[in-house]
């Protein structure tokens, strides 16, 4: 790894209280708990229309015919855009994050000629409210001649399957991409023992309790869109894109969004077409999307199958790893499609330099995947720890033992993984430890299997140690990929005449923190008070360009954008304060809190207030300084950063009915430099709760005989209650990443990855004297009763 | 023209009307709302108290949860109509001056929000809790608060607060 510069925070006197590392309360949480935060449905504008869609029935379908005249007749609708409007006003939605080497699936803003997954966008109506437009969509007539349909990767594979986009594709392989390095086959062959599986994991979706929402409003060639996103820069490009406008008369603005998980990424149909509705109606559009739309319309996460092989020797020492695993994109390719780090991280925390992975990437008749919390990394964690577990059993070694010997070592780092991730430290066998030491693992080895007297129920515990990319590795790393997005974060930092410095981003706020947290590193590095801080998130106008709240990486990005802004403001703060209190030297002045001060002669002060005020009014400037006091600075990260951990999971389990608790879950993990602990908690259980949730109950359940989707709504689909998820226990280390500002990793989505792992090898630890192996999510007490009751028929 | 008079109002569509007079965090207001309008779209954009979010449309997710005539309920199970003569609180009606409530600040020293769209559903839910007076363990709580979904926050947070206002209520509680 070359050695890259990374900017570190300026030596500070020791303030009281310190701002940045404690556990700060949120700016954001006031407005939010008086009802007055600011979800897109809650922006109002005058004489808005409302705007309701309709959707294609079948997953896979012929549009013969959309008769609208009926509706068109009902009063107070104003206007019904079909598929051929929209494609002949609209331009396709263009793919952010394309998989490289994948054609281009055409995707329009709405149906024409066929649709592809039960959901898809055939119609749109504006009316005066959404009641009538829905009633308006009862009037129209869609004449549609379902097609043979295909609904999961293996059968869309087959031989004979129906090819759902055959003028790009020859068949329902979109793409694959091999990579590696070594001779994995060889290792194989020449290997003691050779275990493999093949993983099924779950369709889910993310359910951010907000649906997605957008309101457009077309005055005098500036279209203002109001939207639920975690990305407006992105938005405002794709918008300006699909509309064949410039951008420069597309304002995108994202207040408060309720959850975004990597649902909200990017452009939808629907997003296209209340622009199109207010462009022609010269009136706002509003669309704000039910939940039931939200299971079949926004997009889902996760469906893959991996095939996982590992090689080792007798002493338990990998020799190689391979996966070949098969993505299911639904009936289009997202803007950010197929999920892409089951790649990156294929290997976990596990050194090997023989290795080899493929993903395939499979079109179905099923709703559109996107990204979803890990991106891949939650799925491959899944198979591979799985994995490790059955070969800890086949070698007869102690499961922790067998992956402490195999993780790469803190003396071993920056080491390079055979697909080219470059992992820049970490100590992974202390969290390993710590959690094997927290869960009493040697007591539980010697208390040997069989079912515990109290109960008569069988005690398991797993583990999953996990490697997690945080953020990207530079502009340069997305480019060689086709990413049609930068790695790079910018701010604007304006000192305003109260004293206080205004902060203007297009991070939006989706619940991550992001306005206080930055509002900490604004005023550590500036020398200010936090609550003279503002943070004004997510709209195009003020923000300066950047790239968004995804793939944890904004506060490793932003941090070094803070710190140039930062530190340029507050020298040219103390240039016009030397000059208003006659200093020679600025550097013999301090910013403490509000107010400019002397280091040795502390009375000599001037209020901060003071200094903005004269460099906003341009007078009685130091010679040669220009007005304001206004910074913005852009940072592109020169690597990614990999946190790490590892999950222990204690199960209790019931070998007759296959009914079990999970009594215990705990998390040793890393994220750097923590900057607010109270923040990282929360994001690592929000994580973990999502873990558990695709572990232990969600998914997205399609009938292939009809294509339906067969529980997508709230009441159908499992996302866990207060009442559903264990205990769970935080443990962490915090070895600083030497990659990144201030040492941080991104922990936003860490905790979605190692929870199903953990709980499944603990079934499987519980029940190793029956042979269970289990190789599919969600682990429902069906599912291990149906694994115990297959091993007992297989043993008769 | 009554309260609970169904009337055909010729606003420009053919849709029936009814007025509705109800108390709402402690203002009585009268309108006429379409006879099909949910609670908690009327709410939201008949009277701007968008801090009642709507996120299933069928009951489950809590999001809605307000409290009429002092009981939690989920405002997208009720018609505006059957809010007539009915006393409503919504998540406004807890800080009406500057202050945060003690609930409020119980969620803000915990952390117990992250992106704050169910924060309300909580705030509400608990408040009806707290009203009641009784004792409750962490369990309950957890029972209690079920009603509510939350995917950023993991609920231990969301627990936390609730535990920390409840022990630090009125005290007749903890007396018992």
């Amino acid at each position: 790894m070359t050695e890259v510069a990374v900017p570190e925070a300026p030596a500070r006197a020791d303030r009281d209280p310190a701002v940045l590392g404690t556990s700060t309360p949120r700016k954001e949480d006031d407005r939010l708990l008086r009802g007055e935060g600011r979800f897109t449905d809650d922006v109002g504008r005058a004489h808005t229309v409302e705007m309701a869609v309709g959707r294609c029935p079948y997953p896979h379908a012929r549009i013969v015919r959309v008769d609208v005249a009926a509706a068109l007749e009902l009063p107070g609708v104003l206007q019904i855009i079909t598929g051929a409007e929209a494609a002949a006003r609209s331009g396709p939605i263009r793919i952010l994050r394309p998989v490289p080497g994948a054609p281009v699936i055409p995707h329009y803003a709405l149906a024409e000629g066929v649709a592809t997954y039960e959901g898809q966008p055939v119609v749109s109506v504006a009316a005066v409210s959404r009641h009538v437009a829905e009633d308006a969509l009862d009037e129209i007539e869609i004449e549609f001649e379902p097609l043979p349909h295909v609904t999961d990767v293996i059968s869309a594979l087959a031989p004979g399957a129906p090819v759902i986009h055959p003028d790009v594709l020859d068949s329902n392989l979109l793409v694959s991409n091999p990579q590696g390095s070594g001779d994995a086959d060889a290792r194989m062959r020449e290997a003691d023992v050779v275990v493999e599986g093949r993983f099924f994991v779950n369709r889910v979706t993310g359910l951010p309790m907000e649906t997605r929402a957008v309101l457009a409003e077309w005055r005098a060639g500036e279209l203002t869109v109001c939207i639920s996103t975690q990305v407006p820069h992105l938005v405002r490009k794709q918008l300006a894109e699909s509309l064949r406008i410039d951008e420069g008369s597309v304002r995108v603005v994202a207040s408060d969004v309720g959850g975004g998980f990597g649902l909200k990424l990017g452009i939808y149909p629907e997003d296209v077409v209340a622009c199109l509705h207010a462009m022609s109606l010269r009136r706002p559009v509003k669309f704000v999307e039910d939940r039931n739309e939200h299971f079949r319309a926004t997009t889902h996460g996760r469906e893959s199958v991996h095939d996982y092989r590992i090689a080792a020797r007798a002493d338990g020492r990998i020799l190689a790893m391979s996966d070949t695993y098969a993505n299911d994109l639904g009936g289009l390719n997202s803007p950010f499609g197929s999920s892409q780090l089951s790649t990156v991280v294929f290997n976990g925390p596990y050194k090997v330099d023989d290795g080899f992975v493929e993903r395939r990437v499979v079109v179905t008749n099923k709703t559109p995947i996107g990204a979803f919390r890990g991106y891949g990394q939650p799925e491959v964690n899944f198979a591979y720890e799985r994995l490790i577990d059955t070969l800890a059993r086949r070698l007869r070694m102690d499961p922790v033992e067998l992956r402490a010997m195999n993780m790469v070592k803190p003396d071993e780092f920056p080491w390079v993984n055979p697909v080219g991730a470059i992992y820049d430290s970490g100590d992974y066998e202390l969290c390993l430890r710590m959690a094997a030491e927290a869960v009493d693992w040697a007591g539980h080895r010697s208390a040997g299997h069989g079912p515990r007297p109290a109960d008569g129920r069988y005690r398991g515990i797993g583990f999953s140690s996990y490697v997690e990319r945080t953020g990207y590795a530079s502009g340069k790393f997305l480019a060689a990929r086709g990413s049609d997005f930068g790695a790079h974060e910018g701010v604007n930092i304006r000192a305003n005449r109260s004293g206080g410095l205004d902060v203007y981003t297009g991070v939006s706020s989706i619940g991550q923190g992001s306005e206080t947290v930055f509002a900490q590193m604004c005023a550590e590095f500036f020398g200010c008070d936090y609550d003279a801080v503002t943070v004004h998130a997510g709209d195009t106008a003020t923000s300066p360009l950047n790239t968004g709240s995804f793939a944890s990486r904004t506060v490793i990005a932003a941090a070094g954008a803070l710190l140039d802004a930062c530190a340029r403001l507050r020298a040219k703060t103390l240039r016009i304060a030397a000059h208003i209190l006659g200093v020679a030297d600025p550097g013999q002045l301090d910013i403490t809190g509000s107010a400019v001060q002397h280091r040795e002669d502390l009375t000599l002060m001037v209020p901060l207030s003071s200094v903005f005020q004269r460099a906003i009014l341009g007078q009685g400037l130091p010679e040669g300084e220009s007005p304001g006091l206004d910074e913005t600075a852009y940072f592109d990260p020169p690597h990614a950063a990999y946190s790490f951990g590892t999950a222990a999971a204690v199960v209790a389990v019931d070998a007759e009915s296959g009914e079990f608790d999970v009594q215990r879950f705990l998390m040793v993990h890393d994220c750097g430099t923590p900057l607010n602990p109270k923040l990282i908690e929360g994001q690592v259980r929000g994580g973990l709760a999502q873990g558990l949730g695709q572990a232990l109950a969600e998914e997205l359940v399609y009938d292939p005989e009809t294509g339906q989707l067969v529980n997508g709504t709230m009441m159908d689909y499992f996302a866990p209650t207060a009442c559903d998820l264990p205990p769970i226990e935080l443990m962490h280390t915090a070895v600083p990443s030497p990659v990144t500002p201030l040492g941080v990793r991104g922990a936003g989505e860490v905790g979605a990855i190692p929870a199903a792992a953990a709980v499944a090898n603990a079934i499987c630890d519980a029940l190793s004297d029956f042979g269970v192996e289990l190789d599919r999510l969600p682990i429902t007490p069906e599912l291990v009763w149906r694994a115990l009751r297959g091993k007992v028929l297989a043993g008769a | 023209m009554t309260a609970d008079e169904l009337a055909w109002m010729p606003l420009g569509l053919p849709e029936p009307n009814v007025v509705v007079a109800v108390s709402v965090n402690g203002t009585t207001v009268t309108e006429q709302v379409p006879a099909r309008l949910s609670a908690a779209d009327f709410l939201r954009h008949r009277l701007g108290l968008t801090g009642t979010h709507v996120g299933c449309e069928q009951g489950v997710c809590g999001m809605c949860t307000v409290l009429v005539d002092g009981e939690a309920v989920k405002s997208c199970l009720m018609l505006a109509a059957q809010l007539d003569g009915r006393r409503v609180e919504t998540v406004e009606s807890l800080a009406p001056g500057g202050m945060l409530s003690p609930l409020q600040e119980c969620f803000k020293a915990s952390h117990a929000l992250q992106c704050g769209f169910c924060t309300p559903g909580f705030l509400m839910t608990a408040t009806a809790l707290a009203a009641g007076g009784a004792k409750r363990s962490r369990a309950e709580i957890r029972e209690e608060l079920a009603g509510v979904l939350c995917r950023c926050t993991g609920y231990e947070f969301v627990v936390d607060a609730v535990e920390a206002h409840l022990a630090a209520g009125a005290g007749t509680a903890a007396d018992d």
